[in-house]
């Protein structure tokens, strides 16, 4: 494990099942686990201290998920062009600390480090929505939490990956900033699961992403899984347009194209810095001396603060035409982005949410 | 100005203008040398509290994205012609934040310009505005005519038509083509 905790809290009604034995089997000592009886109290912001979503960070909660484990993105609206990605939640909050993080909004009332005991649960929703499915569907892991930031605790990957080895028609996705592969390694994926990194230029990666693997360190776990046989995937986003961004995402993808083929990359998503009001301000308060956090972002349509729209469009298609020199047919899509935007970058109308989705999980 | 003497006369300032507590606490927490070069730019431009915050707050993500004191920023030469130049107080105070506003979005001010110098150079007669959004926030460029009777519509009309080739590049501006790397 890369990362420290305060402590545990295991839920009564799981304490004896397998994640918190696992868990607690692998901790390092010293680190106190406590019972619960709802590990919903435990995951509360703790009152009266400074930076509870950071304190969150660092008090493991094992417990049951109430909920649907399978949920549509909760970035998708109509207002943009969206992939179809379904998340399944098996986790919430992360250990790394990125400035820019929608977490810090999304679960400040709840930052506790949450891992669901109950997450094979989750494979019995899959199941249902497979038997309704016209298409190939991509599902990913790695929107509340980094998929595989704890797995050398919770080993929680060798089951999914199992799942989706035999189910032809489902595509895993593993979303990190990390190098944590180990368990990866060991198991054969029959090209049903996709790892993919976030990728950030080292000036990002250095002010504004705490805790994450280095980008040249992702890069080599990219190409470690690939030759265990996993699909990759990258995701530049956010894209932060700070002056001489241009030349410093060219340099990452020279970096990562003389490590990785294009050819073997099956997509690439682009998406701008965009952060709420209610983000910016906490993401201010937090890091308020990281300037990364203070660039070119005006009040968007959406309501969101993004990179002024020339701006951002120049940059996307800075990256898109670097991409294209590859002469693969690796998919590039935007995310968090109207049609309009979709056409001017990448030259043709969106697809349809379903249509892209196949796409991406069908790797071509 | 002692230290203690540099608080008091901060507090006052914010006290007589219903500053709110949490821009005073920032205030009080910058250095001295900081702290002191905001009060004489907000006494000398006689300014109210939320010209002060909006100053405040640019000039603090200023400080952020290029690493520099408050002082030195207030010190630049652009800024100290608006504080040491004639003009009513109220006058300078906006021209201050217009500076400000510049120094924060270096590039969207460059952007806006070149765009609003494009426009202005279509010489398009009266009655037809055309626009891009303020902060460059979308891509939309907005065409308004306003007329009074049927010929002098046409009119317009065939005007904007015979543009129709500059507008679009100028469109095609906004949404972010036709610029070199330097450029945005």
């Amino acid at each position: 494990m890369k990362f420290e905790l305060d402590a545990v809290y295991v839920e009564a009604a799981t304490r004896t099942g397998a994640l918190a034995r696992r868990v607690i089997a692998a901790l390092p000592p010293g680190v106190p686990v406590h019972e619960v009886a709802d590990g919903r109290a435990a995951a509360r912001a703790l009152p009266g201290v400074a930076d509870s979503f950071a304190a969150g960070k660092r008090r493991m909660v094992i417990m049951r998920r109430r909920a649907r484990f399978l949920m549509g993105c909760p970035a998708a609206a109509n207002e943009f062009a969206c992939c179809g990605y379904l998340v399944m939640e098996l986790a919430s909050n992360c250990p790394m600390d990125c400035g820019y993080c929608f977490l810090q909004e999304f679960v400040a009332d709840n930052p506790g480090f949450q891992v669901y005991a109950n997450y094979p649960d989750a494979f019995a929703e899959l199941d249902r929505i497979r038997a309704s499915a016209e298409r190939p569907i991509r599902i990913g892991t790695g929107e509340l939490a980094d998929s595989l930031a704890c797995d050398s605790l919770t080993g929680i990957s060798r089951d999914l990956i199992d799942y989706f080895a035999r189910r032809d028609d489902l595509t895993l996705e593993f979303k990190t900033k990390t190098d944590e592969i180990e368990n990866l390694l060991a198991i054969d994926p029959r090209g049903r699961t996709l790892v993919s990194w976030t990728l950030s230029p080292d000036r990002v990666y250095r002010s504004s992403e705490l805790g994450t693997a280095a980008p040249a360190a992702r890069i080599a776990a990219a190409r470690r899984v690939l030759a265990a046989g996993y699909r990759v995937g990258f995701h530049l986003d956010p894209i932060i347009a700070y002056e001489g961004a241009a030349g410093d995402y060219a340099a990452l993808l020279d970096e990562l194209f003389a490590s990785v083929p294009a050819a073997r990359i099956d997509f690439f998503s682009l998406g701008g810095l965009r952060m709420t009001p209610g983000l910016r301000a906490a993401a201010r308060r937090r890091f308020p001396r990281d300037p990364l956090l203070v660039g070119e972002e005006v009040l968007a349509p959406d309501g969101r603060y993004r990179a002024f729209a020339p701006l951002r469009m120049r940059l996307y298609a800075a990256l898109n035409e670097r991409i294209a020199r590859e002469r693969s047919a690796t998919k590039v899509y935007l995310c968090m982005e109207g049609a309009g935007m979709y056409r001017r970058v990448l030259g043709e109308a969106a697809p349809t949410p379903a249509a892209l989705g196949a796409r991406l999980a069908r790797g071509s | 100005m002692n230290p203690r003497a540099s608080e008091d006369a901060i507090r006052a300032w914010a006290a007589a203008r219903h500053l709110p507590e949490s821009h005073l606490a920032r205030w009080l927490a910058l250095d001295a040398g900081d702290r002191a070069a905001l009060l004489e730019t907000a006494a000398a431009l006689r300014m109210r509290a939320g010209r002060f915050i909006a100053a405040f707050d640019l000039i603090d993500e200023i400080s952020v994205r290029e690493a520099a004191p408050a002082q030195a920023i207030l010190a630049r030469a652009e800024l100290r012609r608006i504080l040491d130049g004639a003009g009513s107080a109220p006058g300078r105070a906006s021209a201050l934040l217009a500076a400000l506003r510049v120094m924060r979005y270096p590039r969207l001010a460059r952007t806006t310009d070149r765009i609003a110098r494009e426009i202005a150079a279509l010489g398009l007669p009266r009655g037809i505005r055309v626009s891009a959004p303020r902060e460059l926030e979308s891509d939309e460029m907005k065409i308004e005519l306003a007329a009074h009777g049927g010929e002098e519509l046409r009119e317009l009309i065939e005007a904007l038509a015979r543009r129709a080739g500059d507008l679009a590049r100028i469109a095609e501006l906004a949404g972010g083509s036709g610029w070199t790397d330097d450029e945005v």
